[in-house]
């Protein structure tokens, strides 16, 4: 493996929320290496956008990180304090694309003032030059007529169009890590696709490391080198992409992947989970899936699991790994998962497209 | 296949079109659309936002007015004027489940006041007795508690308020109900839920769905048969298998393509097929559905047919 | 290893059910806005002097028998502008009557005229808003009726009512009420206007609910936190309205007890006995914005984003 770009340890954020602390994440390490897809993947309240918003020190005002610290190039940042400290990070080394492109764009400005203003304030560049780049930039992530479209305004764009602005605007600066926070959730799926590749491509050509946060375990594989799955606040499994796929450790990963419409046969019922995440209002005992697993053990309900090694690169905090534990059969909807998705997009398979 | 000439028509929608504003202003949200619902199935409704999905499922339920084109149920016209009595009829015949749990329930009013809205409207219960007990067993129905009934929506998951949204709707013993997307605002751990419940109540209830919704793999499983619309025409409709065997408009490929699936080596090596005349329409006076194979229609030319045949064999 | 924890690593039960129920306590929505609204020290002592207050001001004048239309001391002239003290707890005017008697009666005049006010404006004021905001047939002709009534001239109206109608708590309160009725209509047909097309109550109109259930059921509940922060307005309001009034000779007739004219006869003593004017005047100030401030603070309580 390359180098560790960010290294992020014990994180802690609490919230505060009217006289009530939340701690919306729990103690969280992560290593990210230079170049790499890193997916976080959850449920909306796992914690997987708080927990990356604390690399951009764009936290809530209600929220602190209250234990632990991220390590980029030799700085703590979770020691900043002022916006000028930011300022040099934010945006500029690591930025950020969000779900929904409006909250980004200002909506009474021109698109092309909006690029060129990042371009400008962080490279020095002649306004020309500005405009020349920003123009350069809209092709790069595929705007058709890019020279004519320049002054347009957001709304005259479509909500995919927008997001590939914004990915624009992230990329000006040629930051080294971009946080790509659910960034096709908001958009319809062929439109998904076409923003997934852009940023593949992208990725590929400008050698930045990208973490994609989103819940929907079909992106994951398409874009991830590794997955962290994060539950209740905590990363609860952590591998590369195809460990996480083939082999899953953790209850809930089996879970989440089981339940997948896509592994769905007509007339049989999906495999689903009853009740709902934890309330992070409470002090979270034990395992936090617990609750929900039927097949958990009374340990979890006593005592958090620690983090198991299931190879170099895979780790999962499940008792299920503990050598005392009973043997637990992944569900059948997960057995030989790629024999039958394989199946399914070969021809004569369901989701099979194309001629051959 | 050859059964569907058999099969009872529930709903028909017929040379429909939907437009919204007025003047230069006029906005086709839908057009042309023809279709027919056969009693007992899950007639699935897909397409993009914006593609008239919603706006069709709406006009069902008499929100939205036609501009053209008709509506029966059961053989009656249920578009444009009606009676009291008829306007009353429709309501209790076809329910409807919302997308946004949060948003369709009253917050201030108790689960009680949710589940017995309709049930009062149509005075349904012959004492309170009798409406508590109908009230109880809608909830056990959707896997919820008799305690239940106290509580505000806010006080509960978004599965759970989705299944209350579910239990109103079945309490009127409709014979159709409209399910506009119900599970896309769900988290992921829940919409199996959801979907599985859907099922169990449409066997025991024998129910026709119409599901409307984005995501074919969620169509898949659930329904019968699907149509596809795109910018506010069916392009397309076949029942699932087929649909999935021998996709045929260059759009439902597309859409096809697209779905993500969760494997990561054949992921990373999928391309998803961009459908090129995404912003301009197919269309023009040689177009209109055209039956490929028996019950596989096509929105196409006369000079396509040959072509898409091709595909089915 | 800790044997205690190896005998953990067997199947807990698991109950399907058991994750529908909801543990935390029973939600009531009255019972929170009271449990917000007494938290606060602050608002709890303020209600109390407030009720103290117009207890108070409702009840003094009973036993005190002040009657505007008598001046008893007023042949007594060592009973005339006496300071306050221990005896005269405001002291007496320029007829010797007790200032803390006049000013109670006044006090009690302006309040019932102004409750009573606010509740005919309220009542008359949000059911034709209500079904203004429903019914697009209303609002075209409603808003001509708006544009006529909100541009009369209020006090020409006043004036030329309080000579039509005489100077009785009746004439006064149909003053009052006659035109601020249509603005509290308009406010509410505006906030029914925003949450009439929500999806919930589409899904009541799906479920065949009538308008009027609609309204009761479906609108007035979102809205209690903005009436009763109009409310909190309305009632200071007028009976500051109401002093007015009776300042300019317009309110109550002179054989009603008023602060207004109290105040508008003993302000010629502002400067040889400054009590005279102030401590009506400073009754009035109490009144009002006690009543304001715990208005404010019931309807911050009644918005149910305060709840927790």
């Amino acid at each position: 493996m390359s180098d560790i770009i960010i290294s992020a340890k014990d994180i802690e954020v609490q919230f505060r929320v009217r006289e009530n602390y939340l701690t919306a994440i729990r103690n969280v390490s992560l290593d990210l290496y230079q170049g790499e897809t890193f997916a976080i993947v959850g449920e909306s309240g796992s914690g997987k956008s708080v927990f990356t918003k604390t690399f951009t020190g764009m936290l809530e005002s209600n929220g602190k990180i209250t234990n632990g610290s991220i390590m980029y190039h030799g700085q703590d940042l979770t020691k900043f304090k002022t916006e000028k400290e930011w300022a040099a990070i934010r945006g500029v080394k690591i930025a950020t694309v969000f779900q929904d492109p409006m909250t980004s764009l200002n909506p009474i400005r021109t698109i092309g003032s909006q690029i060129t203003e990042v371009i400008e304030k962080h490279q020095k560049l002649s306004k020309v030059d500005a405009k020349a780049q920003a123009i350069s930039m809209m092709e790069r992530v595929g705007i058709p007529n890019a020279a004519e479209r320049f002054d347009n305004y957001p709304f005259q764009y479509s909500g995919g169009m927008r997001q590939r602005i914004v990915i624009a605007i992230a990329l000006s600066c040629h930051p080294e890590v971009l946080i790509c926070d659910e960034p096709t959730t908001a958009l319809d799926v062929t439109i998904q696709a076409q923003i997934i590749k852009l940023i593949k491509d992208l990725q590929k050509e400008l050698g930045f490391t990208t973490i994609y946060i989103t819940h929907d375990l079909g992106v994951v594989a398409n874009v991830a080198d590794r997955v962290g799955v994060m539950y209740g606040g905590q990363i609860i499994e952590y591998g590369t992409v195809n460990e996480i796929f083939y082999d899953p450790q953790h209850p809930y990963t089996w879970a989440l992947l089981s339940a997948l419409p896509q592994l769905g046969v007509k007339g049989e019922d999906l495999y689903y989970i009853t009740g709902t995440p934890p309330s992070l209002y409470n002090k979270i005992k034990g395992d936090a899936f617990a609750p929900r697993n039927p097949r958990a053990l009374k340990i979890d309900f006593e005592k958090e699991p620690p983090f198991f090694k299931v190879s170099d690169t895979h780790y999962a905090k499940t008792w299920l790994l503990d050598p005392r534990a009973p043997k637990v059969e992944k569900p059948e909807a997960i057995h030989n998962l790629h024999e039958k998705i394989a199946r399914m997009t070969s021809k004569g398979g369901a989701f099979h497209v194309g001629n051959e | 296949m050859s059964e569907t000439n058999e099969r009872e028509v529930l709903l028909s929608v017929k040379d429909v079109d939907i437009s919204f504003g007025e003047g230069k202003n006029v906005f086709k949200a839908v057009q042309d659309a023809n279709f027919d619902i056969y009693k007992g199935e899950t007639f699935a409704l897909v397409g993009e936002s914006g593609s008239g999905k919603t706006t069709i499922g709406r006009a069902i339920l008499r929100i939205n007015e036609l501009s053209k084109g008709e509506i029966t149920f059961e053989g009656k016209r249920i578009s444009g004027k009606l009676s009291k009595a008829e306007d009353r009829e429709v309501i209790r015949n076809i329910q409807m489940i919302f997308q946004d749990p949060a948003a369709s329930l009253n917050e201030r009013a108790t689960i009680e006041y949710c589940i017995s809205e309709g049930l009062y409207n149509f005075h349904l219960y012959k004492d309170e007795n009798d409406r508590l007990q109908k009230v109880d067993k809608a909830l056990e129905e959707v896997g919820l508690l008799p305690e239940h009934k106290s509580r505000y929506p806010h006080e509960f998951s978004g599965g759970q308020r989705q299944r209350v949204g579910i239990a109103r709707a079945l309490i009127m013993e409709p014979k159709l109900v409209v399910a506009d997307e119900p599970i896309s605002a769900l988290d992921v751990s829940i919409r199996a839920q959801v979907l599985n419940l859907m099922n169990k109540l449409k066997n025991e209830k024998s129910l026709t769905y119409l599901f409307i919704a984005h995501d074919l793999s969620v169509v898949r499983f659930i329904a019968d048969r699907i149509a596809v619309i795109h910018l506010g025409r069916i392009v397309e409709i076949a029942e699932t298998e087929e649909l999935f065997a021998h996709p045929m408009h260059p759009y439902t490929i597309s859409l096809l393509s697209a779905v993500p699936m969760p494997d990561p080596i054949i992921e990373k090596q999928r391309e998803a097929i961009v459908y090129a005349d995404a912003t301009e329409e197919k269309t023009g006076p040689d177009y209109a559905m055209r039956e490929i194979t028996p019950g596989h229609f096509v929105y196409c030319t006369p000079q396509q047919v040959a072509g898409y045949a091709k595909i089915a064999e | 290893m800790d044997e205690r924890e190896d005998s953990l690593f067997e199947f807990a039960e698991f109950d399907e059910k058991e994750s529908e129920h909801i543990a935390a306590p029973r939600y009531s929505y009255w019972k929170s806005v009271w449990r917000t609204f007494f938290k606060s020290k602050v608002t709890v002592i303020l209600s109390l002097f407030l009720i103290v207050l117009i207890v108070f001001a409702l009840v003094q004048p009973t036993y005190s028998g002040y009657d505007p239309t008598v001046a008893p001391n007023i042949n007594t002239p060592e009973m005339k502008y006496l300071p306050p003290s221990a005896e005269h707890l405001f002291g007496t005017d320029n007829i010797g009557n007790e200032v803390w008697d006049v000013v109670w009666a006044g006090a009690r005049n302006s309040i019932i005229v102004s409750f009573i006010s606010t509740a005919i404006i309220m009542v008359v004021g949000i059911l034709v808003g209500a079904l203004w905001g429903f019914s697009k047939k209303m609002d075209r002709w409603m808003i001509e009726v708006y544009n006529v009534v909100s541009n009369v001239p209020y006090l020409l109206l006043a004036m030329i009512l309080s000579y039509v109608l005489g100077a009785g708590l009746g004439s006064l309160i149909f003053v009052m009420t006659c035109i601020d009725w249509i603005y509290v209509a308009y406010f509410i047909r505006t906030q029914v206007m925003i949450i009439r097309d929500r999806e919930y109550n589409m899904a009541s109109k799906c479920l065949g609910t009538k308008t009027f259930t609609m309204i009761v059921k479906n609108i007035l509940p979102y809205l209690v936190s903005v009436i009763v922060t109009y409310i909190s307005r309305e009632i200071p309001g007028l009976i500051s309205y109401e002093v007015f009034l009776s300042y300019m000779g317009l309110g109550l007739g002179t054989n009603y007890a008023s602060l207004g004219r109290t105040i508008s006869q003993y302000k010629s003593f502002m400067t040889g006995y400054p009590h005279l004017f102030w401590i009506p005047v400073l009754v009035l100030a109490a009144i009002a914005i006690s009543l304001y401030v715990v208005g404010q603070k019931l309807a911050d309580a009644t918005d149910p984003r305060t709840h927790r």
